[in-house]
């Protein structure tokens, strides 16, 4: 994978966040660092290694009982903007 | 829609809630329709940071349960994946899913004339519902968003492209309403969005492609004709229309020498035509990544064979039970088999018939008829389901064993079974009644008929020495005292005996 200005360009699509010129030359190369730092754990030989995941029963998932938990207004609390108890967005989606 | 130059290839996502009583991941309670706004929300499916989500087992059941009527494969183990997108009505940024590995995969569903392949069926999470609108005054564009839908056990079912026209979509999109609906894994109500149909479509000249398992490959040279996507189907019926509108579209587009962009279509069924709403030139980039929040879970034998059980026969088996055992009209078949509740029914009614008569094909044909007549036509009229209409299913056996004797007629056995339906009434004191009644105008009849024998001598002397006509005479004085209501034949048999 190519780390460039065009892949930090498009995962900023991605994350919906608009970053100016000056911020993807600035990122740019930091991403490329974290990334490489990330990339050292491929070097390790895994060979015969089975990954290391806790396996659970079917009989130990969550029954299907349901519960209340948050009042409405506790739901709404963090929203900025709320309209007939709905959360209220602005901007336009796709 | 059958064309001689192109191949129709029509793949279809299904999704469908199932029928639990909490949320896939978090216990909060499913049922929002109708219900206050976000009053059904918590932590995790609201996706506050540092919220846990707990699988829950009866969605996952629910799911095996699909897979096993469509004859799947069920994975013993089962992973969850997160795919990324950001988008108001999925508040963790992203949604869990399954990517490589669905619960269940390579099942088949049996049509009237073909079978369709299932590449898989695997389990997610239902979204928040979100409605766009744009403010008066500012002309600000928002959109409201209620989270109670956020995080309702979900199922994809996908299918290879293996459908070849629009009613064989239809069909299978109808068998496996039926089948969620059977088995109890869903009302699958499409207008309630219990149940949602996403076709895609492609249309290539016949000979130059070929299916290889999931995918649709040019032979030689040819180009692919690239694949249209079609949302928001609100109805079965709508699975069938938008794939003919697109069809026709398609073909006419490629004869135009016009080059298909990859898109995404919506269906107006108020116009009846697709729109246009987006172009799928690069594919969609969800970063899949195992989630690290839920542990692989182990299905062993004994789960899947306990899930099993819930297996009853299905709409198909039955359908060929009728037909074949049963003796039944196709067209009568399929009616009893389409709704559980209503081949639940007719199964009882028949054996309890066959009990008394020893007979099979004529106990199906009375229940049959007795069932798709005046039943049907009153829960019908009504706007009731069968299970609601209090059906006694002794007062329906002797019921059809006196229509069957022939105790009583067609008509008045209709009558009958009507008023106690619009009345509330006891069908069996009904026939208690009725067989009173007609006991006591047989014995008037008799009566009736000495009296006119005494009164008529000519009449009586003249049919004696062969006068076949006389009898008619004689007939029509008994209908004249009667005023009609006298059966005619009955009458007639009643005055030869007492003649000879
Ligand atoms: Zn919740």
């Amino acid at each position: 994978m190519k780390i460039d200005i065009n892949f930090l360009k498009h995962m900023a699509k991605l994350s919906r966040i608009k970053l100016s010129q000056k911020e993807l030359e600035k990122f740019t190369p930091q991403m490329k660092t974290i990334l490489e730092s990330v990339d050292v754990l491929q070097e390790v030989d895994t060979a015969g290694i089975k990954p290391m995941k806790k396996r659970v029963s079917f009989s130990d998932l969550r029954e299907d009982i349901a519960t209340i938990s948050l009042t409405q207004e506790e739901v709404l609390r963090n929203a900025n903007h709320t309209e007939m108890n709905l959360v209220k967005i602005y901007g336009k989606i796709f | 829609m059958e064309n001689n130059k192109y191949d129709i290839i029509i793949g279809l996502e299904i999704h469908i809630q199932t029928k639990t009583k909490s949320k896939m991941f978090c216990t909060c309670p499913t049922g929002y329709f109708q219900k206050e706004p976000n009053t059904h929300v918590c932590p995790v499916c609201l996706g506050l940071p540092g919220a846990l989500p707990v699988p829950n087992k009866r969605a996952i059941e629910l799911c095996i349960l699909m897979g096993l009527a469509t004859h799947c494969t069920i994975s013993n183990e089962i992973y969850f994946d997160r795919k990324h997108y950001f988008y108001p009505d999925l508040p963790k940024g992203y949604q869990i899913s399954q990517y490589k590995n669905p619960i269940c995969s390579n099942g088949l569903v049996k049509l009237s004339n073909t079978t369709v392949e299932i590449e898989r069926i695997h389990q997610e999470e239902d979204v928040a519902k979100s409605t766009h609108h744009t403010e008066a005054g500012t002309n600000k564009e928002y959109s409201l968003i209620d989270y109670n839908k956020s995080g309702v056990p979900l199922i994809e079912i996908v299918t290879k492209p293996c459908i070849r026209s629009s009613s064989q979509a239809k069909e299978y999109a109808t068998r496996i309403r039926q089948i969620a609906r059977y088995l109890n894994i869903s009302d699958a109500d499409m207008e309630k969005g219990q149940m949602r149909c996403e076709p895609n479509i492609s249309i290539q000249e016949k000979g130059k492609w070929k299916q290889e398992g999931r995918e649709v490959v040019p032979i030689g040279n040819y180009k692919l004709n690239a694949k249209i996507e079609i949302k928001n189907i609100g109805s079965i019926t709508a699975v069938e229309k938008s794939i003919n509108y697109e069809v026709d579209r398609l073909i006419e587009e490629i004869e135009a020498g016009n080059n298909i962009k990859q898109q995404t279509r919506g269906w107006n069924a108020n116009k009846g035509i697709t729109e246009f709403q987006r172009s799928k030139e690069t594919s969609d980039d969800y970063r899949y990544m195992a989630e690290p929040d839920i542990p692989v879970i182990k299905i062993s034998k004994e789960d899947t064979d306990r899930i099993s059980k819930e297996l009853i026969e299905l709409p198909d088996k039955k359908l060929d039970r009728y037909i074949n055992t049963y003796q039944l009209s196709e067209y009568d078949a399929n009616v009893l088999s389409a709704n559980k509740d209503v081949a639940v029914l007719f199964d009882k009614l028949v054996v309890d018939i066959e009990n008394e008569l020893k007979d099979l094909p004529t106990s199906a044909k009375l229940a049959s008829n007795c069932i798709t007549g005046t039943i049907f036509a009153w829960i019908n009229e009504k706007g009731i389901s069968i299970s609601s209409a209090n059906l006694d299913i002794a007062d329906l056996v002797a019921w059809n064993l006196a229509l069957n004797s022939k105790e009583i007629t067609k008509s008045k056995a209709e009558k009958l079974l009507r008023e106690s339906l619009d009345n509330k009434k006891d069908l069996s004191k009904l026939l208690d009644d009725f067989r009173k009644q007609s006991s006591e105008s047989a014995t008037n009849l008799t009566d009736i008929v000495k009296d006119v024998i005494l009164k008529n001598e000519k009449a009586v002397n003249d049919f004696k020495n062969g006068n076949k006509a006389s009898m008619g005479f004689l007939i029509g004085q008994v209908m004249q005292i009667t005023q009609g209501s006298a059966d005619p034949n009955e009458t007639k048999s009643i005055l030869i005996k007492e003649l000879e």
